[in-house]
């Protein structure tokens, strides 16, 4: 065994640009589904860490489907949210006033999601995540306190607004022109990004503010906790009956629990791996062309060799193994390259993302796809050094002795 | 030991058959040197390979210990190659690859000896051939006459019965060449059958029976 890999070594090493080429190409096969694995596995990993923090939540709205198009109809009332807060097992309910509204800053409008709640809810609503920005360090100011039921015209606005819509950064104590009427901004909350981005770029105020100052009373979503998440689905199923019996209509109520979007941004992770990978699998395909070309090369010029082997001795299945081993032997190296490269290549790549989007990934390597990247590597190497050795095994000895 | 019944060879060239043996039947006894001598196109090269059992008749048979090698599949046919018979070629044919040791010890990695079994006896097989500083040296740091001993020694390896040399001395100088004779005719005073193929009746001097060939056949 040992003389086989020394035979294969320096079989190798006589062609070692070839070989680099062919070690090369496998690489980038493997590097190419190892990195992108670990980036899915990441990103599953990151969502579903956020998602699961929010695992008792059941967010309701007015949603349906309608010619193909999934919008939002119509709005909920006082009434329903009574009649979710009575179903048993929901610990809290909250109502969200939300609407785009234009939102001035120092001369610049844009339109904002301006969301009216009761404050004491927003704890419930947003857990422990959703928390006052922290203070910037020296020279920096605080940023602010939480909305009080008893704020008058004031706001608590999401980190986007404060730092990136207007080309003016908007303070603690600053004035927001929300349609019109001016609010004072009391704090600003910290930066969320992820799936919770959305938080980043709306603005908070109380529920007495949105109805007697921007004169909208139109719930759009109820925010549900429940006491015990097992009982999610069909505390969901009841919520949607209630609110559809409410309003005497069929499917205007939409309550999704967040492990049924758990589930449904897995199995959507899943294909859109699955494809990922099937694409990375074109370059291990062209990655096998280039070991069968080579290993059919070195075939060719050691013809004249494989006929003095089987002249002093050499059976079919010794020059079989021969060059089943060099095949071997690349698509490992190339195997054990891919994994290096792919698990750099996967880091690179979050590290990249992280800077471009902002948001939280890390690259998840798991030790079973690097073993089966140099297993996958190795049944591919041989596969396609099957046929070139199948044909140096057959060879007749004189012709190939006689072959210069 | 080695007899050839109406051993008939072949070759299709386009549409003309080119007989390249035609029945040939010769005896070889266990323990002779015979040389074949014939110019170019003979086809004493091809009767060798047909004895070598590298090559396979169109008709007729060779016998080696009485079986038919008609008879055997591509394996037993390695297998005698392997066992019973040692193989010197005009071009040396080294692995170019190996060093001169790891080249004797080659057809014993074939036959499955243990590593340091049969790099002990390469060595041993290099010493006797008057190689015993060279073992180290690959193919290309090696003379002609060298490469050929290496070679010589590469064809005792596995111990065989039958030494065969096809121009043994063809690409060596008249010294050198006598000197390769020379250990042929060693190896076949210890009792082995020496086959050789050669153009040149100095060389065909040493054995101790002459066939001519001529135009595939065997003059007698």
């Amino acid at each position: 065994m040992r003389d086989s890999f020394s035979l294969t070594y320096r079989n190798i090493k006589e062609r070692k640009a070839r070989a680099a080429l062919t070690i090369l190409g496998i690489t980038v096969g493997i590097a190419a589904v190892i990195a992108l694995m670990s980036i899915g596995y990441g990103m599953q990993e990151s969502i579903t860490a956020e998602l699961v923090e929010m695992a008792d939540v059941i967010v309701v709205m007015p949603m349906r489907m309608e010619l193909g198009s999934i919008g939002t109809f119509g709005s909920f009332t006082d009434r329903d949210l009574d009649a979710v807060k009575r179903i048993g097992g929901v610990k809290h309910a909250v109502a969200m006033i939300g609407e785009m509204e234009e939102v001035e800053y120092r001369g610049e409008k844009f339109m904002v999601q301006i969301v009216g709640i009761e404050p004491r809810d927003m704890d419930a609503v947003f857990g422990e995540t959703v928390k006052l920005e922290e203070d910037g360090g020296a020279g920096t100011e605080a940023s602010g306190r939480a909305l009080r039921d008893n704020d008058h015209k004031a706001c608590e606005i999401g980190y986007s607004i404060a730092h990136d819509y207007f080309s003016n950064e908007v303070g603690v104590n600053d004035r927001l022109t929300i349609n019109g009427t001016k609010f004072r901004v009391v704090g600003i909350i910290g930066k969320q990004g992820g799936f919770r981005s959305e938080v980043d770029s709306q603005i908070y105020i109380t529920t007495r503010d949105s109805v007697s100052v921007l004169d909208n009373e139109d719930i759009s979503t109820i925010f549900v906790r429940v006491r015990n998440i097992e009982n999610a689905e069909e505390i969901a199923a009841e919520i949607e009956e209630r609110i559809d019996d409410n309003h005497k209509l069929d499917d205007f109520t939409s309550a999704m629990t967040m492990g049924s979007a758990i589930e449904q941004m897995e199995s959507i992770f899943g294909i859109l791996q699955a494809v990922l990978i099937a694409i990375s699998s074109i370059s291990l395909i062209v990655a096998a062309m280039g070991i069968m070309n080579t290993i059919l090369m070195s075939v060719m010029e050691r013809t004249h060799e494989i006929g003095v082997m089987k002249a002093i001795g050499a059976k079919n299945r010794n020059i079989l193994s021969l060059f089943l081993l060099e095949a071997g032997v690349i698509s490992v190296i190339g195997g054990v390259c891919g994994c290096i490269a792919g698990v750099i290549g996967a880091h690179a790549i979050t590290f990249g993302i992280q800077a471009a989007f902002d948001v939280e990934i890390a690259a998840i390597v798991k030790p079973e796809v690097l073993l089966g990247g140099i297993a996958v590597a190795l049944v591919v190497g041989m596969l396609s050094g099957l046929y070139p050795a199948r044909k140096a095994s057959k060879m007749s000895p004189v012709e190939a002795v006689r072959y210069e | 030991m080695i007899h050839t019944e109406n051993l008939t060879k072949i070759y299709r060239m386009g549409d003309a058959e080119v007989y390249a043996l035609r029945d040939v039947n010769l005896e070889i006894k266990e323990g002779e040197f015979i040389a074949i001598i014939g110019s170019s196109g003979s086809g004493k090269s091809t009767l060798l390979n047909m004895i070598g059992c590298l090559d396979t008749p169109t008709s007729g048979s060779v016998f080696i210990d009485n079986v038919n090698t008609a008879s055997l599949n591509e394996n037993e046919l390695a297998e005698i190659r392997r066992e019973k018979m040692g193989f010197i070629f005009q071009q040396f044919n080294l692995v170019h690859t190996l060093n001169a040791v790891e080249n004797v010890a080659l057809p014993m990695f074939f036959a499955g000896v243990k590593r340091e079994t049969r790099l002990k006896r390469a060595e041993e097989l290099l010493v006797n051939v008057g190689l015993g500083d060279r073992i180290y040296h690959k193919p290309s740091e090696l003379s002609g006459g060298q490469q050929q001993r290496v070679a010589i020694a590469r064809a005792l390896s596995n111990d065989p019965e039958i030494v065969i040399g096809d121009e043994p001395t063809g690409n060596v100088d008249t010294d050198t060449g006598n000197a390769i004779m020379d250990i042929l005719e060693g190896l076949n005073k210890e009792g082995r059958t020496i086959i050789v193929v050669t153009h040149d009746a100095e060389i065909a001097a040493h054995a101790g029976r002459t066939k001519r060939m001529r135009d595939g056949r065997v003059l007698d």
